[in-house]
């Protein structure tokens, strides 16, 4: 893999060297689809929009130890997926963390701080149709990594090989996890899938 | 049917992408051959699209001014950090580097002290070597009758008795 290969390298190595534009750029291209699969790890919308701030923060950190080694999107979809075990390893341990939990050396001060965002809908509010809210609610309710798999097969540019990568395991067991996920989805949307529902334009 | 690679191949790019007409084409006529196929075929066609008409998580409109301010924010952060050790080193008490420099004095003075004892050493043992090697060792064959020698030597205790009469 080269620069020239993938653009989105190329770019990186402009970041690099400090080039805020090309940061910018790719920033641009990846918010919607790094935002995507956070927020469907994660299932909470301001959860997911900070930790994906933090995947592009992470990514700007990082950039002077980047390495055209691999695709720039394996390499981001693997930052995203950390941060969010992480998130849900943080939230394992700490269930119940109050946001109005006083701060413990300002107690006037509540411990978290969240931004009001009024441009922000909840994707909750979007679901308008049943089909949405339904497959929302089946691929929930699937392992995470059977979820991630299921999820990275949407972008495009990443191959099965790629997505191996990011999930951290071997190709077959990649194709395995996509395949029990998509078992369990068509189980659970059986009477939708069979109606062609899906297929009808709205 | 499941273990079929054309069915494995062709399910697979479908998991991904849109077959292209000439994959389209090759499908039907698998299927044509495999009519068994046909329905989960079209289930796994039906979750395919429906997978991909999942709507995409809106996103604040300033999302990427937002990124970047948390950038700038967190280089200002890294410089503020390098400017506190920076302090932090130029804060230190004014008798530490000539302590630091005493010390290292001091503990050149004892390494070359044991390295000038080990020497002596050395040397004192060469000269005893040397000293050795110059005495002539007695000849070998003094020691053919050393057994009859040791025999005769070890004579029985005297008479005391005897001894005190004589007296």
């Amino acid at each position: 893999m080269s620069a020239e290969q993938d653009p989105d390298a190329a770019l990186m190595l402009l970041v690099k060297q400090g080039d805020t534009a090309a940061f910018e750029q790719l920033v641009n291209k990846y918010k919607q689809p790094v935002m995507n699969i956070v927020y469907r790890m994660l299932r909470d919308a301001t959860e997911a929009e900070d930790v994906a701030q933090n995947v592009f923060v992470q990514v700007y950190k990082s950039a002077g130890r980047y390495e055209v080694s691999s695709k720039f999107s394996t390499w981001l979809f693997t930052i995203a997926r950390n941060l969010c075990l992480n998130e849900l390893r943080r939230r394992s341990r700490h269930p119940a963390d109050s946001m109005d939990m006083a701060h413990p050396e300002q107690e006037d001060q509540p411990w978290q701080q969240f931004e009001d965002k009024k441009t922000f809908s909840p994707p909750e509010t979007l679901l308008h149709g049943e089909l949405e809210e339904k497959i929302e609610e089946a691929m929930a309710e699937l392992p995470e990594n059977q979820r991630t798999a299921i999820l990275l097969c949407r972008q495009n540019e990443l191959s099965y090989e790629d997505i191996a990568k990011v999930l951290q395991c071997s190709l077959s067991a990649t194709k395995s996890l996509i395949h029990r996920g998509r078992e369990t989805l068509k189980q659970k949307l059986k009477p939708y899938l069979k109606t062609g529902a899906w297929r009808d334009p709205k | 049917m499941g273990t079929d690679p054309i069915y494995e191949r062709l399910r697979e790019i479908s998991w991904r992408r849109k077959l292209s007409s000439g994959e389209e084409r090759e499908l039907r006529e698998w299927l044509a051959a495999h009519p068994e196929a046909q329905e989960s075929f079209e289930s796994e066609a039906g979750l395919t699209e429906a997978l991909r008409k999942i709507p995409d998580v809106p996103i604040a409109s300033n999302f990427t001014a937002r990124v970047l301010q948390a950038v700038d924010q967190e280089a200002m952060a890294e410089a503020r950090t390098k400017q506190a050790r920076w302090k932090g080193w130029r804060r230190l008490p004014r008798w530490l580097p000539r302590v630091a420099s005493s010390t290292v004095v001091v503990m050149a003075g004892f390494l070359a002290y044991l390295h000038n004892l080990h020497n002596n050493n050395v040397e004192a043992n060469q000269h005893l070597v040397q000293r050795m090697a110059g005495v002539p060792l007695p000849s070998p064959e003094i020691l053919t009758n050393f057994d009859a020698i040791r025999i005769v030597s070890a004579t029985p205790a005297p008479d005391e008795q005897l001894l005190a009469l004589f007296q």
